[in-house]
């Protein structure tokens, strides 16, 4: 049955109560009546049955009667909080009405509350529901200050006060001591605190102390101390006024927080902020604002700055070759060397250098790392360009010792260029610009030297700067495009393969390869280029198989370092198997001399292709100085007899009499001739004449964007309409008639 | 099925909130608690008559005997009864003797007068 008009909140739907009691009349009566209020009572007729009960089956609430022979209750109570487990158990004392002693007494032996007899059942109840709900808000106001200090000591967190006019007035909370590193018995008074801090920061903080009381304002501060093991910490105080009742300031109470590792974070962020995490020296932004802090200090004092860029040559090749790690470690050497080149600071500086004195500008020398292999020396006061060109001197011979990298020892060079302020430009834009116009103008003339800066560098510098950084992004938009030239049987009087050609198709202008090839070759571009040019190829192939059953090859022209990549052919493989077309549909083209700079790393890769279907051709052939020995032993298939001899055939007697020797020499070694640079009809019959039917020229056709030369087949080609069709029809009775 | 009880004797609104303890009389709760009153009162009147025999007479067992039934008397009505234990507990705890054996005999008469009440209540 539930008790009327007794809300049950939160108790447990029947709290246990264990009732003590030696008369019997009572405990049954007492018994009866909570049990019909709702609580489940185990009745005790004496002190130690009571105790003996709790071990087995801990109550919610105790009941106990005081006066009781042998064990009375406050003896009972006083063994019961003994007990570990039940030092917070609710025991309600039951006392006469006129027994004031016993009320202390029940108190003192740890009764939570007494009640005076009464067979007023309700009121009994009332007591026991009251003592239950205010012990549960008890349990969890202890677990909720577990809770608290367990999160304080998580966050390095304590509390403090400090109360105004009264005797050891200042208090730590045991979280507050450990953050100071003390336990929890330890006495930790403001002057114990005072001696941990050094004493500069003291005079500092108890200035600012006083100023916050004499306001009332809120104290918050950083506070950087020494603990008694000797560990450095910072702690973090915040503390506000509490204020009397009738308004007065009665004193302070706050927080505090070990902030160490934050502080250490924070400054971490900041070195990285303005530091390069590789090399350690100042980064783009940290050299930024140093330059810029010089400028305006050389404005000031009227006195001129050097700004020296530092790139290292061919940095590229040891990031290919060696790897990125190899790359890394010899950054980090370089940075050494060339911070020993100037009077480098590491000071980071964001404030103003008001206050340092007039020649504070002296401190923002240093040379940092712009990115890359990029490096940036600033002086920030020079006499003149000599001044700046002795540093520059001074790098160049830093570099001149081997660097260790990689298990082998790599010989680096820079190219510096030099701006000076105000000459060569009046911010920092302006003078990083013109190093690097000076710089590339070191770069064009063979590396390993210096340069100032001069007008007459920007034209062409600059030109060759924007088209690097466009030809970088030309990939991905879609601006490199394939054109074929096709390669004609003249005996047959049909196409029997094509060549691809890049074409950069740089908004209206289509930039011929001579004007960017060579530089993608320098900057390393022409990797991912060939790559991307083999995949087209391939495309290409599978898409005229298609429309009008092409089953040549498309050829495709590699310079000699994609050879020496191990996976060249690997890469082939995919392109082809990507569009569904046999290997030989794509043929290498190599020039001569290409061929034969690299031979050694080449003839790995040719066997390999070779192994595979692709064919390879030599390019250019009769310009280089081919061993002949070396060719027949190469696995090619075909040689392109050099645009110039052509040029010249039926000219000058030596050009036939060279073009004659390479066809022997093809037949001789099994290999296939072309013609490159056939322009006209006669050069095409001497040609012929000689034994080379397979041509290539103006004469047929131009390169052309793929969907032009179906037409060029469509309309040209197939109709027989093309005055060399004719001519290589009519000159074909003339070989015939020869044999 | 009872005789009247003696108004004085055991208080009416007392009994009242025993029968409401148990209002179907299912729990036997009345003879319960009578049976278990009669059983102290057979134990705690030869404890009594030994503490008075002595000389001087036990004053320990005389104060719990009187607080004993002070609050089991009162719980069942019987206040004149109750009030006399409490009388004499407060005697025996003050020191006071004069007149206690007086007051003893008393509280045997009406200990007598209850349980024939209470007899009659059944």
């Amino acid at each position: 049955m539930l008790p009327t008009g007794q809300a049950l909140d939160d108790l447990p739907p029947r709290p246990r109560v264990l009732l003590v009691d030696d008369d019997e009349v009572n405990l049954l009566l007492t018994a009866a009546a909570l049990r019909e209020r709702g609580f489940e009572v185990t009745e005790a007729p004496s002190g130690s049955e009571a105790l003996a009960q709790l071990s087995t089956r801990a109550p919610d609430v105790v009941v106990l009667d005081a006066l009781m022979p042998e064990l009375d209750g406050f003896e009972t109570c006083a063994l019961l909080r003994a007990t570990p487990g039940f030092e917070s158990l609710p025991v309600l004392m039951l006392t006469g009405l006129d027994d004031e002693a016993s009320i202390n007494r029940a108190y003192q032996a740890g009764a939570t509350d007494f009640f005076v007899k009464s067979s007023q059942w309700s009121l009994l109840d009332g007591r026991l529901r009251y003592l239950l709900r205010s012990s549960r808000t008890r349990l969890e106001l202890e677990r909720s200050k577990a809770k608290l200090a367990r999160a304080q000591d998580l966050a390095r967190m304590g509390s403090f006060e400090w109360r105004r006019d009264v005797a050891a007035s200042f208090a730590i909370s045991a979280e507050g001591l450990r953050v100071f590193g003390r336990g929890p018995q330890d006495k930790l008074d403001f002057i114990g605190v005072m001696r941990m801090v050094p004493a500069d920061d003291r005079h500092v903080f108890l200035r600012l102390l006083r100023d916050v009381v004499a306001h009332t304002s809120v104290l918050i501060t950083d506070l950087p101390l020494t603990l008694p093991d000797g560990r450095q910490r910072v702690v973090h105080i915040e503390a506000e006024p509490e204020f009397s009742e009738q308004g007065a300031v009665s004193g302070y109470t706050g927080i505090l927080q070990d902030v160490t590792d934050r502080r250490q974070a924070e400054d971490r962020i900041r070195q990285l902020a303005h530091f390069d995490a590789l090399t350690g020296l100042p980064n783009r932004r940290q050299l930024i604002w140093r330059v810029e802090r010089a400028i305006e200090s050389a404005r000031r004092g009227g006195h001129e700055v050097g700004l020296l860029l530092i790139d290292l040559d061919r940095f590229k090749v040891i990031n290919d070759t060696l790897g990125h790690a190899a790359g890394d470690e010899l950054l980090v050497e370089v940075g050494k060397r060339l911070r020993s080149c100037v009077r480098h600071s590491d000071q980071i500086m964001e404030g103003v250098l008001e206050g340092l004195g007039n020649r504070s500008h002296r401190g923002l020398e240093a040379v940092g790392r712009l990115g890359g292999d990029e490096f940036v020396a600033l002086l920030p006061e020079v006499a003149d360009e000599r001044d700046a060109e002795r540093v520059a001197q001074r790098v160049l011979d830093a570099m001149r010792e081997p660097i260790f990298v990689g298990g082998q020892e790599c010989f680096v060079t820079a190219s510096v260029g030099i701006a000076i302020y105000p000459r060569d430009g009046q911010s920092m834009a302006d003078l990083l610009r013109n190093s690097d116009v000076a710089m590339y103008a070191v770069k064009s003339q063979g590396r390993n030297a210096s340069a100032v800066y001069s007008p007459q560098l920007a034209g062409h510098g600059k030109q060759k700067l924007e088209l690097e950084s466009a030809l970088h992004k030309a990939l991905e938009r879609n601006e490199i495009v394939l054109h074929y030239q096709p390669k004609i049987d003249v005996r047959a009087a049909r196409m029997v393969g094509a060549e691809a050609l890049m074409r950069w198709q740089r908004g209206n202008v289509l930039v011929p390869p001579a004007d960017f090839i060579p530089l993608a070759e320098e900057t390393g571009l022409i990797v991912p280029l060939s790559e991307w040019a083999l995949k087209e190829a391939a495309r290409q192939a599978k898409l005229w198989s298609l429309q009008f059953g092409f089953s040549d090859s498309i050829a495709v022209n590699l310079p000699s370092r994609l050879f020496e990549r191990t996976d060249l052919v690997e890469h082939i493989h995919q392109c082809v198997s990507a569009y569904g077309v046999p290997h030989r549909s794509i043929q290498l083209e190599i020039t001569e001399n290409n061929l034969m700079k690299d031979l050694q790393n080449v003839i790995p890769s040719l066997h390999r292709l070779n192994e595979v279907g692709v064919e390879i051709s030599i390019d250019d052939f009769g310009t280089g100085y081919s061993s002949l020995a070396y060719l027949t032993t190469l696995p090619i298939s075909e040689v392109k007899v050099d645009r110039t001899f052509v040029r010249d055939l039926g000219i000058t007697p030596q050009s036939s009499a060279v073009v004659t020797a390479i066809i022997a020499l093809a037949r001789a070694l099994g290999l296939r001739v072309i013609a490159e640079g056939v322009e006209t009809l006669r050069q095409m019959e001497v040609l012929h004449r000689l034994g080379c039917s397979l041509m290539q020229g103006f004469l047929f056709s131009k390169a052309l964007p793929a969907d032009e030369l179906e037409r060029w087949i469509a309309q040209t080609v197939l109709p027989r309409k093309a005055p060399w069709i004719t001519q290589a029809d009519g000159s074909q009775d003339v070989v015939r008639g020869q044999r | 099925m009872t005789a009247p009880t003696p108004a004085a004797l055991l208080d009416p609104e007392a009994i009242r909130r025993l029968r409401e303890l148990d209002p179907s009389g299912g729990n036997k709760l009345l003879e319960r608690v009578v049976a278990a009153f009669s059983s102290s009162l057979d134990r705690l009147l030869p404890d009594l008559a030994r503490a008075r025999e002595t000389d001087p007479p036990d004053f320990a067992v005389i104060r719990h005997v009187s607080h004993t039934l002070k609050s089991s008397s009162a719980s069942l009505g019987a206040t004149t009864l109750s009030a006399r234990c409490a009388d004499i507990e407060a005697m025996v705890r003050e020191g006071r003797t004069q007149g206690l054996a007086g007051q003893l005999d008393a509280m045997l008469q009406d200990i007598q007068q209850v349980r024939t009440a209470l007899a009659a209540l059944l």
